[in-house]
């Protein structure tokens, strides 16, 4: 600390706004970038919706049976949205980070309003990242943190779009004459942003363009867990893909804690129907006619891998019963806790030909950790709610 | 304010106020986890990542030629963002040993290609441009 201590040496103080001399710290660069920035956030906020409602089972928003891929793209669409919007975010606050060390004014009403547009810029700086941190984490099935991941990653969603939106809206003018007028435009800047020489050595075009290529590289380099033809080039996708029959698995059976129920020599699966009750062994469900489907598998942490399935139609084993050929069924897991140990499956799935009680996976009886001796797989249906290790069908009546 | 402004202004408040609700129905408990994470990312980026990069800065002008500051400058950045978005998979810190096809790719020998392939073209972009007389 002796070189600041000279004499004649400037006192040590925390920086301004205008010691930032960079050209490239500008509105010109921050509304490109969070032009961008803004509708990752909406594809992933819109398609993040769709999962939380696909998820919850509103009777006022029935789930379609098709297309079978529909989910498979809108969990994609989320998790790669959040990939490309990590670089873009970085930049974005790069080039706004000056603004952090703006002095106050002094005059009282713009002092308060100053106040309240920083508290808005802090919760959506916070919602931000932690929105971006927690859902790659959450992607890699990661939780180093006490709060229950779910609720909170879509609770906090809300607040950064809420947040995003006040803030285009104040930014509105600043934003409008920045896309308008040209990339070097400087008429916006701030006054201590003179370094025509661009001590990074980038120009605004340049900076630009390395963040496109950063995106575009962030989700090149994951998006092979839900896009086949990627697999090889995506180094940092969370699954390669691989896993019995093709198809990786989300949970195991001991991490389910079914290890032993699911192979027990007396395994029946109970099937009802109000008063009308079966009990049905593996080989009973064997000697029932098979149906084939090839359906993907799209876990809502952004994976998925399609399978060819052999097993019998929910809509015969209801029809076993003498259920309705479109009546709800609960169906519910050998697993003994968890969320989705109990999921219902409503009546326009059970009714479609394709949504299988499946025994085969790739022509090979189900692999235990795919959910042996049988389960659920239906199109278009988030993959926590494919149950596995069926134990009980009830129909609703 | 225009009235598109104000309704803009308006729907950002009410969403954000959808998503605290949503938040403070979860529970104290589960909120103060919550506060520490949410104020946690800003202040690693305020008060660690940005001066980082102010450090990297002034280091890169001390040793670099004009001529190879663009292409270094561009390949931190690609690279740099790149590598703190695949943290999670790099440190494999949600592999499981029950599950085999859970983070089942070599994490760091991609990483190593993906670099030699970023300063390979940011070389190749440098040395362009001193060959070009570029500053």
């Amino acid at each position: 600390m002796s070189v600041l201590s000279k004499p004649g040496a400037p006192r040590p103080r925390i920086p301004d706004e205008n010691d930032f001399t960079s050209r490239l710290r500008s509105p010109a660069v921050a509304s490109r970038v969070g032009l961008w920035l803004g509708i990752c956030f909406g594809l992933a906020f819109l398609t993040g919706l769709y999962s939380h409602v696909a998820q919850a089972d509103y009777p006022w928003f029935p789930l379609p049976t098709r297309p079978v891929w529909l989910y498979r793209v809108t969990q994609g669409v989320h998790v790669a949205a959040g990939a490309a919007a990590v670089p873009l975010l970085l930049v974005k606050l790069w080039s706004v980070f000056p603004k952090l060390f703006a002095r106050p004014p002094r005059e009282r009403r713009a002092l308060l309003l100053h106040g309240l547009e920083r508290l808005s810029i802090a919760v959506l700086v916070a919602a931000a990242i932690f929105q971006l941190a927690t859902g790659l984490a959450n992607s890699s099935q990661w939780y180093p943190w006490a709060f229950s991941f779910r609720a909170t990653h879509y609770a906090v969603a809300w607040i950064a779009v809420g947040a995003l939106l006040v803030h285009i809206a104040v930014k509105l003018p600043v934003i409008t004459r920045a896309l308008r007028t040209d990339l070097d435009d400087t008429s916006q800047d701030r006054p201590g942003a003179v370094d025509a020489r661009e001590p990074g050595g980038l120009t605004r075009r340049g900076l630009l363009r390395t963040t496109w290529v950063a995106s575009g590289l962030a989700v090149l380099t994951t998006a092979g867990a839900s896009v086949p033809l990627l697999r090889r080039v995506s180094v940092f996708a969370v699954r390669s893909g691989d896993g019995p029959g093709g198809v990786p698995i989300n949970k195991t059976a001991r991490a389910a804690g079914v290890t032993v129920s699911a192979l027990a020599e007396g395994y029946m699966l109970s099937l009802s129907a109000g008063d009308r009750r079966l009990s049905l062994t593996r080989e009973d469900l064997e000697a029932l006619p098979q149906h084939t489907a090839v359906l993907p598998i799209a876990c809502v942490e952004g994976w998925s891998a399609t399978g060819t399935w052999t097993g019998v139609r929910v809509r015969d084993l209801v029809a076993l019963v003498d259920g309705a050929p479109d009546s709800a069924v609960w169906v519910t897991s050998l697993q003994q806790d968890g969320p989705f140990r109990e999921t219902r499956l409503p009546g326009n799935f059970v009714a479609d030909g394709d949504t299988l009680l499946a025994l085969r996976l790739d022509g090979e009886p189900l692999s235990l950790d795919h959910g042996y001796p049988c389960r659920v797989i239906a199109p278009n249906r988030p993959g926590v709610m494919q149950t596995k290790w069926v134990a009980d069908l009830a129909v609703e009546t | 304010m225009t009235p598109a402004r104000a309704l803009l202004f308006l729907m950002g408040l009410v969403v954000a106020a959808v998503g605290a609700v949503e938040l403070l129905d979860e529970g104290a408990e589960n909120l103060l986890a919550v506060a520490v994470w949410l104020a946690g990312g800003v202040l690693l980026h305020d008060f660690v990542l940005a001066p980082l990069v102010i450090v990297l800065v002034v280091i890169g002008l001390a040793v670099l030629p004009g001529w190879a500051r663009p292409a270094v400058a561009a390949a931190t950045v690609v690279l740099g963002s790149v590598t703190l978005m695949a943290v999670p998979v790099l440190g494999r810190f949600g592999a499981r040993p029950d599950n085999p096809t859970l983070l089942d790719r070599p994490y760091v020998a991609g990483w190593l290609v993906l670099a030699g392939l970023v300063w390979a073209c940011a070389f190749g972009w440098a040395f362009a441009r001193r060959q070009s007389g570029g500053e």
